[in-house]
């Protein structure tokens, strides 16, 4: 209580002092706070936007297929792992895919095509594609009236094999048995732009795809999403337990998406680097306050000293200041800085020029406001205000009574 | 009577060789409780000196300080700090008081740190002030109070933790003539009454008459000791 008294009254004492030490803890606080969510929300955007697009939360594939795909490593009687899949708590909506390469006519004109088969509504549950920019109606998986299978196809084939919706597209392929697979298919729908990434894909309907590559009831992948998107690597565990299949392989987005996790886990820790910069230089702000404030004080030190205050009380009396400077800082940070952080929420800070990621216009940075956001800044500045008053605190604690008298 | 403070061959030095000073040089005395003890002598003289050994405020070079018994000389660190505490009440030249404090927080600082009871330090904290003719002002902060009051809430809180030897370092050296005669007026009826121990230092002719004993010093030696009427 002692020690409180004294830390709050001398906080008072120097006021104009104070209030600038603890508004460099402010915007400490602030800009800390602006780093995480700027950086949190830009990486949760853009992993909503990368994982809605295509990859889900979780994917299951046959065997190594993630590593080495092959069109025969096949997740055999799909359907019934999808209704296993769908019973695991978190699961908000599971989609099985094939894919396959494949050559792909239209008149005189030949160009190369990823087949991709999908069941058009789990699709549409699981993923963007039903949401994104296309000509045409979404695929439905019906046929047209002369009986060819529907088709949904990337807008960079589309253009170079001069194809309109309604005309008629030949696909070659393999069959999974080892027999040749083509057949006709009409363009019901183009999708995406010629940079996106559905540029030369073909989208067929399961029962279109299966048949074409002679597949039965398989298929190459099935992507789940899952409303709680930070415990991908949980609910990936969960499944691989539910489906109780060796031959199975389930994996977080984290891994299916190494590349990318990898790159951005690198970049959110250079993130923190500039937020450890930030808080040198706010520290540095606050240690010369701090130690102006204990040189000026030393003589009334050194006469607690003497009166019987241990150099352990003297010591605690500094860093309790320090660290109640730095409680205020965070809480006058934290109003201060909430409802601008609010807004980006809503807003964010528009980017120059709209970046396309997966297919998906990215044209604004979304703050993220969360307890980790707000929290660990808070936990930076009271680390921060108990290391800045280590030095003066040692110093302080170590004068002698002796040396206040001679100052008298 | 029982011996409250002795010294044996104290020594004080700075500096080495050629140009070692010694500030105390040999002194060796007792003082018994209840003594009323002026260190007298010219600035330089070490009376300031002697009372920092005498309170642990400083290490000697050599010699020994023994107060109620204690050794205090061959004591350091927090066992220092609890004895100053708990035996020896400071009254000092200026900057005597926390700027923070109210008179009575000043005066209970002691005790507080000797985890005394609230209810008996305010208690004794307002019996003391009101003896020291601090009444109605216990509220005020130092800077609201004037030299000679600072004087008393400085012997005040020397008083209230109860210690058995008062040091006062010129504690009137910067007061005006009469409030200084007050101040070790006070001191002297409070000696009285309670048979503390008081030693303090002064070069002011009308404030030593007033001790009844008389330790002068000279070039850290003691040149005389006499008792006085």
């Amino acid at each position: 209580m002692l020690l409180l008294k004294l830390a709050i009254r001398n906080i008072l004492r120097q006021r104009r002092r104070s209030f600038l030490t603890t508004l460099s803890m402010a915007l400490g606080y602030f800009m800390a706070a602006f780093t995480f969510s700027v950086v949190e929300g830009s990486y949760g955007n853009i992993i909503d936007i990368f994982t809605r697009d295509h990859t889900g939360h979780v994917q299951i594939h046959a065997g190594d297929y993630l590593d080495r795909p092959s069109l025969y490593k096949q997740i055999r009687d799909v359907e019934s792992v999808v209704g296993k899949v769908q019973t695991v708590p978190g699961v908000l909506a599971a989609t099985p895919r094939i894919f396959a390469p494949s050559l792909a006519y239209a008149g005189d004109k030949t160009s190369i095509a990823s087949v991709v088969g999908i069941d058009p509504k789990r699709e549409a549950l699981t993923t963007t594609l039903s949401q994104k920019d296309r000509i045409g109606d979404y695929l439905t998986g019906a046929m047209s009236p002369d009986g060819y299978d529907i088709v949904m196809i990337g807008s960079a084939l589309a253009e170079t094999l001069k194809l309109k919706i309604g005309d008629e597209l030949v696909l070659i392929g393999q069959g999974v048995d080892g027999s040749i697979a083509n057949d006709i298919f009409i363009v019901g729908s183009i999708v995406g732009d010629k940079d996106s990434s559905e540029r030369i894909k073909v989208f067929l309907s399961m029962d279109a795809a299966q048949r074409y590559l002679s597949m039965g009831n398989t298929a190459h992948e099935i992507a789940i999403v899952t409303d709680s998107p930070d415990e991908a690597e949980e609910l990936a565990a969960s499944i691989e337990a539910e489906i109780a299949d060796a031959t199975l392989s389930v994996e977080p987005w984290q891994v299916v998406e190494e590349i990318f996790y990898n790159t951005m886990t690198a970049d959110k820790q250079s993130n923190k680097i500039s937020t450890l910069i930030i808080m040198a230089i706010v520290a540095i702000g606050v240690l010369n306050a701090v130690l102006m404030s204990s040189l000026e004080r030393a003589r009334e030190y050194g006469l607690l000293r003497a009166i019987g205050t241990q150099p352990r009380q003297v010591f605690a009396m500094i860093v309790v200041e320090t660290m109640m400077l730095g409680i205020i800082g965070c809480i006058a940070g934290f109003v201060l800085g909430l409802p601008l952080l609010l807004q980006l929420t809503e807003t964010g800070i528009p980017m120059p020029t709209p970046v396309d990621v997966g297919g998906m216009a990215f044209d604004a940075i979304l703050a993220e406001v969360s307890l980790t956001t707000l929290g660990l800044p808070v936990i930076l500045v009271m680390v921060t205000s108990f290391l800045v008053s280590l030095w003066p605190g040692f110093r302080s604690a170590r004068i002698t009574p002796t040396q206040a008298l001679q100052a008298v | 009577m029982e011996k409250v403070i002795e010294t044996q061959d104290l020594t004080k030095a700075y500096g080495k060789g050629n140009t070692e000073v010694r500030a105390v040089d040999g002194v060796s005395l007792v003082i018994e409780r209840g003594e009323f003890t002026a260190i007298v002598g010219p600035s330089g003289s070490g009376k300031t000196t002697l009372l920092q050994l005498i309170g642990g405020l400083d290490k000697a070079t050599s010699g020994k300080v023994l107060l109620a018994g204690t050794a205090i000389s061959d004591m350091s660190g927090r066992a220092l700090s609890d004895f100053r505490r708990d035996h020896i009440g400071f009254i000092f030249q200026a900057y005597n008081l926390i700027p923070v404090l109210t008179a009575q927080e000043n005066a209970e600082y002691v005790m507080l740190l000797q985890k005394r009871d609230k209810k008996e330090r305010r208690a004794r904290v307002q019996s003391i002030l009101e003896k020291v003719g601090l009444q109605g002002l216990e509220h005020r902060r130092p800077a609201q109070l004037s030299g000679g009051q600072h004087q008393r809430v400085a012997v005040a809180r020397a008083l209230a933790s109860g210690p058995d030897i008062i040091l006062a370092d010129e504690p009137t050296a910067n007061l005006d003539s009469t409030t200084g005669a007050d101040l070790v007026d006070m001191m002297k009826t409070f000696n009285e009454e309670s048979h503390m121990t008081f030693v303090f230092s002064t070069h002011d002719p009308k404030i030593m008459s007033r001790a009844k004993r008389l330790i002068t010093l000279e070039d850290g030696k003691i040149i005389s000791d006499v008792r006085q009427n």
